[in-house]
């Protein structure tokens, strides 16, 4: 244990959270940047409980998962009473390239961002395993311009039929409808969902349907899309919370994304689509034309990403003094500047 | 009187059938009683197969590692089925595994005051759960032989006919078999889907199953079109393994 604890030099304090404290740290056997995330075991009442669920199922889960765009779980190690995951560095997130007004997001970015994160949830799904909290803070983004999906504190493995699930996943704004009306069993559509809310946010960059309560969500969402009624949504009336809303006309997407081409706007009301059956998969999604179309996706390295970053990439080992985007680890941590 | 039903002499039966183990007379049996107790406990509790299976396995992998004089057996034993339902999301009470545990192991005693007692077995498990953790290195994730014994059963369902299989109980010895094996660390020498094979030959033989269009003198073994790399001599071997597990129930 004492050589894991050598192994992985302090660099600098990246940010806390309720379950974990997150560092950024130097691997000096490879000389890799790492982000160091350790779980607090907190106090003697938290600590009877043991080893935190959601840290188990990050390392039960990303342990089999291999994947460009998918966070990677370099390595785990235990020290006194406490457990540490060290995950690949990642300098920024979707959230803080939204809402950096100095970025601007053409059609061939947001292409990028969004072909990077259906192939990540593609092999998610294809796994078996739900993400069930994506949101663009989970989706985080390197120097390199690689967009990878993090955060799998919520995630779970699918498919069982006999399996009841809670419906109270995913963060409120990017939750599905029939989430929202109490759905206990469901599948990958949901994260399709949040995936639509996170690509209209990416055009928009204010979120999409900010709703200030679960009622409230669904009335923003269905101001939108009109109200789901037996023809569009068949068995909608047998989900638990299901209430009537008073009818409301759909209103047409090319009025609210007024930039998009018609070949996004073909994308974004594939996924948004209020019954879920009839939402396409990350693979029907990526065959659609949007992504064969011109323009081509920008690559990595061209991505815009806040001033900082590729500053900071410049003069990398020069100083350790330096500013840093918190950026590292999971939704539930506090964002902070660190000088 | 005749077709009255004597629910006294069913209980006196049924109290004489069952043999009320007092683990802590029990020898380690090369891991066979920490597993016994797992599955005791973990059926009490209402724990899913699959939870119990993955629970075995941890202790199998723990005691691989460590000498088993040098720690409680039951401790890790709880503390393992503690685990195993957090890493299959099959949410066990830490206060019904504690209690459940020295019901088991104190037979007859009424369940624990919350007091200086149960809150130090709760922080024995706790730290045990992470010193199984840092054991098997941080590797959750096992592969289990019940997948693909459902999916075998499953394609033999057609090659048997509907009725053999309604009529004979493969699938459920099979089941039984699978899980008893688990009392036995060979569970993991074996690949998973040599395991499933050699459940269901077993059972196929137990009850004298012939299965249709496979001639008994062909060289070809009936589990062929499932698995390609499994020996004859290695399939024998852990039939023999299965079956061994049943002769340590009793004294050693």
């Amino acid at each position: 244990m004492e050589n894991k604890l050598k192994r992985y030099e302090k660099i600098a304090f990246l940010g806390e959270g309720q379950f974990a404290t997150v560092f950024k740290a130097r691997d000096v056997e490879t000389e890799n940047i790492v982000a160091v995330k350790k779980i607090k075991l907190g106090s003697r009442v938290e600590a009877q409980d043991g080893i935190n669920r959601t840290a188990l199922r990050e390392i039960k889960l990303l342990q089999e998962l291999h994947h460009e765009n998918l966070i990677g779980l370099l390595d785990v190690f235990g020290h006194m009473s406490n457990v540490s995951l060290v995950f690949d560095f990642m300098d920024t997130d979707l959230e803080v390239v939204i809402k950096d007004n100095t970025i601007i997001l053409t059609t061939a970015n947001i292409k990028s961002y969004t072909l990077q994160t259906l192939k990540g949830l593609e092999y998610l799904h294809l796994n078996w395993i739900l993400h069930r909290d994506l949101k663009p803070n989970n989706l985080l983004v390197n120097d390199k311009g690689v967009l990878k999906i993090g955060d799998f504190g919520l995630a779970k493995m699918f498919g069982s039929p006999n399996r009841v699930n809670t419906h109270q996943v995913v963060t409120r704004w990017y939750r599905a409808p029939e989430l929202l009306f109490g759905a206990k069993q469901y599948g990958t559509c949901i994260d399709i969902w949040a995936v639509g809310c996170i690509l209209a946010e990416l055009l928009l960059r204010v979120p999409l349907f900010p709703g200030e309560s679960d009622l409230d969500q669904l009335t923003k969402i269905f101001d939108v899309f009109g109200n789901p009624t037996e023809e569009n949504w068949p068995g909608i009336k047998t989900l638990s919370d299901f209430i009537d809303f008073k009818p409301l006309p759909a209103i047409p997407l090319k009025s609210i994304f007024t930039a998009a081409g018609d070949d996004l706007l073909e994308l974004i009301s594939s996924m948004l689509v209020l019954n879920p059956m009839a939402r396409k998969t990350c693979r029907e999604c990526l065959k659609m034309p949007f992504f064969s179309n011109k323009p081509a996706p920008t690559i990595g390295s061209k991505l815009p990403l806040p001033q900082n970053i590729r500053k900071v990439a410049d003069i990398e080992r020069q100083s350790l003094k330096r500013k840093l985007l918190d950026a590292a680890e999971g939704g539930s941590l506090s964002k902070r500047l660190f000088i | 009187m005749k077709d009255v039903i004597d629910v006294m002499e069913l209980q006196r039966e049924k109290s004489r059938r069952l043999v009320t183990v007092d683990y802590r007379q029990l020898d380690f049996k090369g891991g066979f009683t920490p597993a016994r107790f797992i599955f005791e406990c973990g059926m009490k509790l209402n724990g899913q197969p699959l939870t119990l299976a993955t629970a075995a396995v941890i202790v199998h992998r723990f005691f691989k590692e460590v000498d088993h004089n040098s720690y409680d057996w039951f401790l890790i034993a709880a503390s393992s089925l503690y685990l195993a339902s957090k890493i299959k999301d099959d949410p066990l009470n830490i206060r019904d595994i504690i209690n459940v545990a020295h019901n088991t192991l104190h037979r007859g005693s009424s369940p624990l005051e919350i007091g200086d007692e149960y809150w130090n077995m709760r922080d024995a498990i706790v730290q045990a759960e992470l010193l199984i953790m840092r054991v098997l290195k941080f590797e959750a994730n096992t592969v289990h032989p019940h997948k693909y014994m459902l999916h075998y059963l499953k394609s033999m369902e057609s090659w048997l006919g509907k009725n053999t299989l309604e009529s004979v109980p493969i699938a459920k010895l099979s089941s039984a078999f699978l899980q008893d094996f688990h009392h036995d660390p060979a569970v993991l020498d074996y690949q998973p889907q040599h395991i499933a094979i050699s459940c269901i030959s077993l059972a196929l033989q137990c009850y004298g199953v012939q299965l249709p269009l496979i001639d008994d003198l062909d060289d070809e073994a009936w589990y062929s079109v499932f698995v390609k790399d499994l020996q004859k001599d290695k399939h024998w071997e852990i039939m023999e393994k299965i079956m061994e597990v049943y002769n340590r129930e009793e004294g050693n």
